[in-house]
């Protein structure tokens, strides 16, 4: 393509440059906070802002040893986001599958009306789905998290699988059905394995939303401690009298960690499988 | 798709979309529905039980239903009821801006707003044409130009401070609007900036930087702890101010300004968001055929023509329905701002904080006041309002249009 003049590339290496500090700093102050001793978020060495002079493993080993359920908050948080993925993807897949697939009457409608009901402010419906769940009998029931999410990310599902399946050329499917598949058998044999960068993207942001949920996770499993979610478990950690920001802080970058792995891992599928509207060559 | 028809059509369609149409009626239309009963009602402090005996309470309230009415709360306040006038919460909520003042100052605004709109005709009129004597950007300068002059002249401010007066309601609204005007074009300017340079075939560490890039959207899943470190980096003794005294400038007191500690939600906000843009953008831009851009270095484009003439449009499927989905979420933004300011600083007693964002106002309401009724007609609007947006940008984009069509 274009080749760069020198000019041309330092500009951009400057940009890059700032960009990464801009992109990495505030993670990087959370992992220095992670190993100060002392439980402060906090700290007024302006070196210490920078670079660790200070290190300490306290606060992990509080948090996976001591005190801390938090190793069962993240098994709780895991088996949560992991069955809302695996749902999500399944029930998702489906119906992309039927918007894609199929032509029929209030096809274009459905796919409006599946977005335009997410104008709903989500804070505000929080009562009304609480109050749905604890009605049904899901009160303190990581089931009741696992439906509430699932229908929560199943638009964003939806979409994005949806536009996918629209740029797998339907050539193919047909080839399949002419050997003998029927439409759903040449779908799971043919089209479903060409999907899977949209799949991972899919099963990913699906995953995320489970894993950092805060507000209903709160009302729905307040109580007892080694039953909260990831999420509820540290805000109460940043809400008592004396915050250990420390414990706070290595418990944040423990949250991040497998989440920034998946995403390293899944980062080659993120630009091709993210295809909201459908409109890749 | 070709071989079958007819009712077992019809059936296995149903069959694919069922699940996903029973979640989403149970988690989003029925929580809908029962918002827009609640705002009817006097739902409160002092009112903040069901009573199972009437029949619309009876209908909308899970508890009261006859499977579930064992576990229906029993409290000792007093039930609610539905308010007479019936629209009591919306008067309440907007009713002051149906005064004459109000109306005048409302329909200046949207005068001052023309030039946009007309720009817009002017730029779909020559779209059609076969050459534009200006480009599309000139026309946009100058639809903003005309704004500004008609600002001007019409006294904007004046007429914003008298919508201001019409309640909390238009306060947050107006501000909240400015936040999204504001966050989408940094949003997709950042965005864009980054994934043109790490498009570049010839850059070194292009992977590496790709990665480093989405690392905030990663950490996005704990935005209450980079949350606090934002907030810290702008406290009177945080890291900005820090720097600033080693070079020997007395830092301000950001997040005690009003404009600063906007611009500091602006700023976190970026950071959370422009990694989506950039992948989006990223993706739209390597499947744009690189013999465009050939063609067009054969006519004698330099960059900004090729920008402007080539990347931008090709790129303009792929990011309207982001700018979309961008726009509902900053919209209704709230756990990074209630985390970085909790909508203050206070802009006096009784009166929204200077970052209170709707989200932030609604939930302060609820949770603080539990306003229930008067929230629930909160939301009734904001959804009125979000929901024909929304529809509108359908529209434009056209982004339901399957692949075949």
């Amino acid at each position: 393509m274009r080749r760069s003049t020198p000019g041309v590339k330092i500009l951009q290496y400057v940009i890059l440059v700032i960009a990464t500090i801009f992109a990495l700093y505030p993670v990087w102050f959370a992992i220095l906070a992670s190993g100060r001793a002392g439980g402060r978020l906090y700290t007024f060495n302006l070196l210490g802002m920078f670079i660790p002079v200070e290190w300490t493993w306290e606060n992990y080993r509080v948090m996976l040893l001591g005190g801390q359920p938090f190793l069962q908050w993240m098994r709780n948080s895991l088996f949560i986001a992991g069955v809302t993925t695996v749902v999500c993807i399944v029930v998702a897949t489906s119906a992309a599958f039927a918007f894609s697939r199929f032509r029929f009457k209030g096809r274009e409608a459905g796919l409006i009306f599946l977005l335009a009901i997410q104008a709903f402010p989500g804070v505000l419906a929080l009562v009304p789905q609480a109050q749905l769940l604890t009605a049904i009998g899901l009160y303190k029931n990581p089931w009741g998290l696992v439906i509430a999410y699932t229908s929560f990310t199943l638009v964003f599902c939806t979409w994005n699988l949806k536009g996918y399946f629209d740029t797998i050329p339907i050539d193919l499917e047909e080839a399949g059905m002419i050997d003998g598949c029927g439409p759903i058998q040449s779908f799971l044999l043919i089209g479903l394995p060409l999907a899977r960068p949209a799949l991972a993207v899919t099963g990913l942001f699906a995953f995320m939303t489970g894993w950092g949920e805060y507000a209903l996770a709160s009302v729905i499993i307040p109580a007892p401690d080694s039953a909260k979610t990831l999420m509820v478990g540290m805000y109460k950690i940043a809400n008592e009298i004396n915050i250990p920001w420390g414990y706070f802080a290595a418990g944040a970058v423990m949250v991040i960690i497998p989440v920034l792995l998946v995403f390293l891992y899944l980062q080659r599928y993120l630009e091709s499988g993210l295809t909201l509207g459908g409109v890749k060559g | 798709m070709v071989g079958w028809s007819g009712r077992r059509k019809a059936l296995t369609i149903l069959l694919f979309i069922a699940p996903t149409l029973i979640g989403i009626l149970i988690f989003s239309v029925y929580p809908i529905l029962y918002n827009t009963f609640i705002s009817f009602t006097n739902r409160g402090m002092y009112h903040p039980n069901p009573d199972c005996t009437q029949t619309l309470t009876s209908i909308f309230e899970p508890s009261c239903w006859p499977m579930f009415r064992a576990r229906a709360p029993k409290g000792i306040g007093q039930p609610y009821t539905v308010q007479t006038p019936f629209y009591g919460n919306y008067a309440a909520l907007v009713g002051k801006l149906f005064t004459k003042e109000s109306m005048v100052a409302l329909l200046f605004v949207l005068i001052a707003l023309l030039p946009l709109w007309g720009a817009r005709r002017l730029n779909q009129h020559y779209d059609r044409q076969l050459t534009r004597p200006v480009s599309s950007f000139v026309v946009w300068l100058g639809g903003i130009i005309g704004v500004i002059l008609l600002a001007w002249v019409l006294k904007l401010p004046q007429q914003f401070a008298v919508l201001m007066k019409a309640g909390d309601f238009f306060v947050v609204t107006i501000r909240t609007i400015l936040y999204v005007a504001i966050c989408i074009p940094l949003f997709f300017i950042v965005g864009l900036t980054l994934a043109l340079i790490l498009n570049s075939s010839d850059l070194r560490g292009r992977t590496a930087f790709r990665v480093i890039m989405v690392v905030p959207w990663a950490a996005s899943t704990v935005a209450i702890m980079m949350s606090l470190v934002w907030q810290f980096f702008f406290r009177e003794q945080g890291t900005i101010n820090q720097l600033l005294k080693l070079i020997g400038v007395q830092g301000p007191a950001w997040l005690n300004n009003s404009t600063l500690a906007f611009a500091v939600i602006v700023l976190a906000n970026v950071w959370y968001t422009y990694p989506f843009f950039m992948t989006v953008i990223l993706g739209a831009l390597q499947s744009i055929p690189p013999e465009q851009y050939e063609a067009a270095e054969v006519d004698g484009a330099n960059w900004w023509d090729k920008l402007t003439k080539i990347t931008l449009p090709l790129l303009r499927p792929a990011v309207l329905p982001a700018t979309v989905l961008s726009s509902i979420t900053t919209f209704q933004m709230f756990g990074t701002v209630w985390a970085i300011t909790q909508g203050r600083p206070s802009m006096g007693a009784g009166v929204p904080g200077a970052t209170e964002l709707v989200m932030v106002y609604a939930y302060k309401q609820i949770f603080q006041t539990n306003a229930y009724g008067r929230m629930g007609a909160y939301a009734v609007i904001m959804f009125v309002f979000l929901f024909i947006a929304t529809l509108y940008s359908l529209r434009v984009t056209r982004i339901t249009k399957g692949a075949y069509e």
